[in-house]
């Protein structure tokens, strides 16, 4: 045997086990154990790592992959393909339709899923989604600036009382439409279907004194430094710049409460799995220590009354804001999402 | 003859090959979409000839994308003249102040030039502290500060090209005209800037140019009439799913874009920038 054969066919197996151990992860995937799950990333997924994928891996011995990036082009892209890498997605509800309408999502088995203990709401459970946790989007003040609290959003646009500039976020769906609506006193259950040009009649009252958000880190950014005295902020934001030291308090009359969703896609490679993993999150276990390592808000009242008190108190949906949150419409935003971000752009060219 | 040709081929192959997947087949696949996605080009490209909103931002994007090339040159030229004249040390103390921004990310500069412009800011308030002015400038969630943010971003696009060409001039021009009794300046306007001109449109269009695709920072640093084509083509992409109008979006900002450069090299010599006479 030359040297120069003896070298090509050790390459040969070198590669070849090479190839074995690449393919190796893949097989397995699909055997048992793995689900991936595109999330929005951050202290957020590490929060759902702790509550809910190391406590679900110990438990069934599958294990979840995470991937960020959950744009809704993203997922219509990979799904289009045939076999999409990921097998769960968070996203907002208005994709329980998108997603739905464009043939991106499987059903929902809910002979494995419980929805049973999920809190009762328009379009919170669908035969292709199911909740995840409660997000509210409260009114905060800057402390130092005004004598009093405003009480609601028709306060918010009064420039005399409360003069200085308001933050919103940039987006559409971003509730800045309600808030105007209930600023113009259309009472909270009668917001949907919104009359979007009535709302930016009323938001052209202070157009001049609005500072846009593109993000939260932005807008926690001006509650800390106090370029904006008021606006709607993602409540968990608030009690951030709150606990550094940033003037600001929470109003929680006339909040904005909408919720994440979970779907899985439509030829997920682990779809059983999947399932399982939605079940875990959405058991009473899973919703109390989510709710434990983040404030956002379990959507199974029981998992509320098991965290003590005083934690509650700074979850979304948690008793603080009972009786005074407005539950968002998922479905008529899924439809308007579109006319609504054009209206709103021109208005903000006009 | 044959073999130099088959090598050439063979070289030019994987970028070819590179630039087809990922560039040539994506254009295409979104031009496609425009015409058959969403309802098909009547519905797309209809609705942007039907909605006021989309010509104007199409035409605020490029008048801020001029406007940030154009103050990119104002401010960069005497910095890359410094820069291609400098010595060793010189240009690599230059380079540094010009590169490292550069390597910085995005949201970082942008994140920093609220911390600095916002009315309550350093810059304001040293400007207050100072007299110099009696009510805070509004510097940024205006086109003021979606504008500065851009700039800066933008200069060395517009630094690197200008010294590059710079650097090739023979000084020995300069000299003969200054013994031939003109003065600095006719030296520089007749002299000198017609020499740097190719780096001059060179920066010009690569800023104009990457610009025109800017939605982070006017997002962030802009005010409430500061939106980019780009951002309404990621919302339609990624939150809309309509690829169609998206596609359509894409489109009119190329197409737009090459008409632009038409004009540009009808009127202007945009030519030189190729090295094309």
């Amino acid at each position: 045997m030359s040297p120069s054969n003896w070298t090509r066919r050790r390459f040969l197996t070198a590669g070849g086990s090479a190839a074995l151990a690449l393919s190796a992860p893949s097989l397995r995937a699909q055997g048992k154990g793995r689900v991936v799950f595109g999330s929005w990333g951050g202290t957020w997924e590490a929060a759902m790592r702790k509550a809910w994928f190391d406590p679900f891996t110990a438990k069934t011995g599958i294990e979840v992959v995470t991937a960020t990036g959950n744009t809704y082009g993203k997922i219509q892209s990979m799904v289009e393909t045939g076999r999409p890498e990921w097998d769960v997605v968070e996203v907002q509800p208005d994709f329980q339709w998108i997603g739905t309408e464009k043939g991106l999502l499987e059903k929902i088995d809910f002979s494995v899923v419980d929805k049973k203990p999920i809190m009762p709401g328009k379009d919170m459970i669908t035969d292709y989604s199911v909740p995840q946790v409660l997000f509210s989007r409260v009114m905060f003040y800057n402390t130092k600036a005004y004598p009093q609290a405003p009480q609601n959003w028709a306060d918010v646009w009064d420039l005399q009382r409360f003069p200085g500039k308001r933050t919103f976020f940039s987006r559409s769906h971003g509730g800045v439409l309600e808030a105007a609506l209930m600023a113009d006193g259309v009472p909270g259950d009668k917001l949907y279907p919104l009359d979007v040009d009535r709302a930016l009649r009323k938001l052209t009252q202070i157009k001049s004194q609005i500072i846009w958000y593109d993000g939260l880190a932005q807008a926690e950014q001006y509650m800390t430094d106090g370029q904006a005295q008021l606006g709607l902020v993602a409540d968990g934001r608030v009690l951030a710049a709150i606990s550094n030291k940033a003037p600001v308090a929470i109003q929680n009359n006339q909040s904005l409460v909408t919720w994440s969703t979970m779907v899985v896609l439509k030829g997920a490679q682990n779809r059983d799995a999947a399932m399982k993993l939605l079940a875990y999150a959405l058991s009473v276990e899973g919703q109390t220590a989510i709710a434990m390592a983040y404030t956002y808000g379990p959507v199974v009242p029981a998992a509320l009354k098991a965290v003590p008190e005083d934690r509650a108190r700074t979850l979304s949906g948690g008793p603080q804001q009972q009786g005074k949150y407005v539950l968002l419409d998922a479905a008529w935003w899924g439809k308007n999402t579109e006319m609504a971000t054009e209206k709103l752009n021109a208005w903000r060219l006009a | 003859m044959a073999a130099p040709r088959i090598a050439t081929a063979a070289l030019l192959a994987p970028g070819l090959v590179v630039l087809g997947a990922f560039f040539v087949f994506p254009i295409i696949s979104l031009l496609w979409q425009s015409l058959t996605a969403n309802g098909g080009a009547f519905v797309n490209y209809g609705r942007f000839l039907s909605q006021p909103v989309y010509f104007q931002v199409l035409q605020r994007t490029i008048i801020m994308s001029a406007a940030t090339a154009g103050i990119c040159l104002l401010l960069g030229y005497p910095v890359a003249y410094r820069l291609a004249h400098a010595g060793p040390r010189g240009r690599a103390i230059l380079l540094a102040f010009i590169l490292i921004p550069f390597w910085t990310n995005l949201l970082v500069r942008a994140y920093g030039w609220l911390v600095l412009l916002n009315p309550r800011g350093i810059i304001n308030r040293y400007l207050l502290d100072l007299g110099i002015v009696q009510e805070p400038l509004a510097l940024v969630h205006n086109s003021t500060g979606a504008l500065i943010g851009m700039v800066q971003i933008m200069l060395p696009y517009m630094i690197l090209p200008l010294a590059a060409t710079m650097a090739r001039v023979d000084p020995a021009l300069v000299r003969a005209g200054r013994s031939l009794g003109a003065s600095p300046l006719a030296v520089f306007t007749s002299v000198y800037f017609p020499l740097t001109r190719p780096g001059v449109m060179a920066g010009l269009v690569l800023v104009f140019t990457i610009s025109l695709g800017f939605f982070v920072i006017p997002a962030i640093l802009g005010g409430t009439r500061d939106i980019f084509l780009a951002q309404l083509i990621e919302f339609n992409i990624s939150q809309a799913l309509n690829w169609g109008f998206a596609g359509a979006l894409s489109v009119l900002l190329v197409v737009t874009t090459m008409l632009l450069f038409w004009i540009g090299d009808r009127w202007f010599g945009l030519r030189a920038v190729w090295g094309v006479r």
